[in-house]
């Protein structure tokens, strides 16, 4: 090895040794704040159970919606001939850089009571703020772009001579899509779907304005944490490690190989 | 402050200028011939790599130089957000950080560089005081709470005493663990609407700013806040009386703080001027109450 060769690789094992210890100070900070055997006390908290609940549910719709709408809807950007594609991305991609906040104040003026939408909405008897529907809505406006950004880039990455292949075989263009896009795409796709699903699940901005923040109906865990801040920083904290936890979980699966895969040709897709 | 800035313009010439030219002399030997002899090759990567190390180090310097602390004569005060009109139009010039008045307790106590603490409640500057973190609290001003709803009114609500309604209205109050909360709570209690929060679907809110967008866009029928926050939305908010006698006891309360090396006689000049009689007149237009002169 030579000194150059020596000095790049010391330069990256220093650069990866800093990206770890400032990622992951602050993060190892909040473990040490509270001690782990106060933990199921803090959590036994009626408020952060129904608050956990509330995000689970939530979250849960909010996630089945932009994946079994947002999949099709990315193929279609992916995949179809037409100009001004860059601007349908950008459009897509907007509300990811509303600050939180502005993306409440949008959905509000889109759907609350003096919204675009509000007073057709109200004329069909559907009120939508301080609701649960208002929950959902909030989590996908703000998490579905994540997810497809990624899916949009996993389709366009699609090899499009092995779909050509598939419809010179005589596939029709939904079986294309099923069983060689689908699996192909399939460990982008997850990975984009990981990280909406952490945007979602902690969402605080949008939903605090928009949903509001009643309690068991609309308080879902971030929101918890913020108004336990206010009473008690331990138990905010166990919320927060809470929050951690779920979400470091779906990461983590989201890389693990699949132990159920829609169709068999995904074992050479895996590769990448 | 005016030798700092100096300073700091003199060293972002002292790099700027160098890339300006080392710039210009990759384009120019760029431009010389189309097909560069060998040694106007090298000259060029040299030019240009020369230029991009010195664009890394303006970046850098820049970065630094951004990043300055803030300059130790401004007296930086921690205020109530429902001050933020009203406190720089008392005292111009100086470092502002509005939040909530927990919050700001809260960060002072963990060390932020704050030298005045402007609290909602005297509560917060009391628990600084007796931790010996800030002189003793004076109250400088008085505030009040208004029932609103939006102005189209679309729940139709006159009287605050609709809120014992069963099955009522989509309220917004403070969380019951912030002064504008706890006042709330206090003012629905003397008025025997103490169950209010029970019977309607009550939707808590951290800080006071959240509750008059969220209920100026009517995500809510009604809520509470402090009545300088509904002056300055009247044209969104309708005022729904509530009986004077009901009000809670809003006090502000002003205190200097404690910190070690720092003087703090620019602070206790704040602190007088915002009981000064032009202080005074200030926050009275900016409709808070007074309290009695001592």
């Amino acid at each position: 090895m030579t000194l150059r060769t020596g000095l790049f690789l010391g330069g990256l094992v220093l650069a990866l040794t800093g990206t770890f210890l400032f990622l992951l100070t602050p993060i190892a900070a909040l473990l040490l704040q509270v001690p782990p055997r106060d933990l199921p006390t803090l959590l036994r908290d009626t408020a952060v159970s129904s608050a956990l609940l509330v995000s689970l549910k939530t979250n849960l719709i909010a996630n089945i919606l932009f994946l079994t709408i947002g999949t099709p809807a990315a193929y279609l950007i992916a995949l179809g001939r037409f100009r001004g594609r860059p601007l349908l991305v950008t459009l897509i991609e907007l509300p990811l850089v509303l600050p939180p906040a502005v993306a409440g104040i949008a959905l509000l003026t889109a759907f609350g009571a003096f919204g675009l939408l509000g007073s057709t909405l109200a004329s069909m008897g559907v009120v939508l703020p301080f609701t649960q529907v208002a929950v959902v809505i909030a989590v996908t406006f703000v998490a579905a772009p994540f997810y497809l950004r990624a899916a949009i880039s996993a389709f366009v990455a699609l090899d499009r001579t092995q779909l050509d292949a598939a419809r010179d075989l005589g596939a029709s263009e939904a079986v294309v899509f099923r069983r060689i896009a689908l699996p192909l795409a399939a460990d982008a796709l997850r990975a984009g779907w990981a990280m909406a699903f952490a945007r979602g699940i902690g969402e605080f901005g949008a939903t605090l304005l928009f949903a509001g923040s009643v309690a068991r109906l609309t308080e879902t865990l971030p929101l918890a944490v913020y108004a336990q801040l206010d009473v008690n920083l331990n138990s905010a904290v166990a919320v927060g490690l809470l929050l951690l936890v779920i979400s470091g979980g779906v990461l983590l699966v989201a890389k693990l190989p699949p132990l159920w895969s829609p169709a068999a040709p995904s074992s050479t897709a895996g590769g990448w | 402050m005016v030798a700092r800035r100096a300073q700091a313009v003199r060293l972002l010439h002292a790099v700027t200028v160098p890339i300006a030219l080392s710039l210009r002399g990759a384009a120019q030997s760029h431009h010389r011939n189309s097909v560069p002899s060998r040694s106007d090759r090298t000259h060029h990567l040299e030019a240009t790599s020369l230029a991009r190390l010195w664009l890394i180090l303006a970046l850098a310097l820049t970065a630094s130089v951004l990043m300055l602390p803030p300059l130790a004569d401004a007296t930086t005060i921690y205020a109530a957000s429902s001050l933020v009109k009203v406190v720089p139009a008392i005292a111009p010039g100086n470092t502002y950080s509005f939040a909530g008045s927990d919050t700001l307790a809260f960060q002072i106590e963990s060390g932020a560089p704050a030298d005045i603490f402007l609290a909602a409640a005297p509560l917060y500057a009391e628990r600084l005081h007796s931790k010996g973190l800030c002189t003793t609290p004076i109250v400088f001003a008085l505030n009040t709470l208004t029932f609103v709803a939006p102005v189209s009114n679309p729940a139709g609500i006159t009287r605050v005493q609709q809120l014992n309604r069963p099955g009522g209205f989509r309220l917004a109050v403070g969380s019951k663990h912030v002064p504008l909360g706890i006042f709330t709570r206090t003012l629905l209690g003397k008025l025997g609407l103490g169950r209010a929060l029970t019977k309607n679907t009550v939707s808590n809110y951290q800080k006071a700013s959240d509750l008059t967008s969220v209920i100026a866009l009517g995500s809510a029928d009604a809520g509470f806040i402090y009545t300088t926050d509904w002056y300055a939305n009247t044209t969104r908010l309708l005022a729904i009386p509530v009986p004077a006698s009901a009000q809670p006891l809003i006090r502000y309360a002003a205190c200097v703080v404690t910190r070690p090396n720092v003087d703090s006689t620019a602070a206790h000049a704040v602190i007088a001027r915002l009981v000064s009689p032009k202080g005074r007149q200030l926050l009275s237009n900016a409709h808070f109450g007074l309290p009695p002169t001592t």
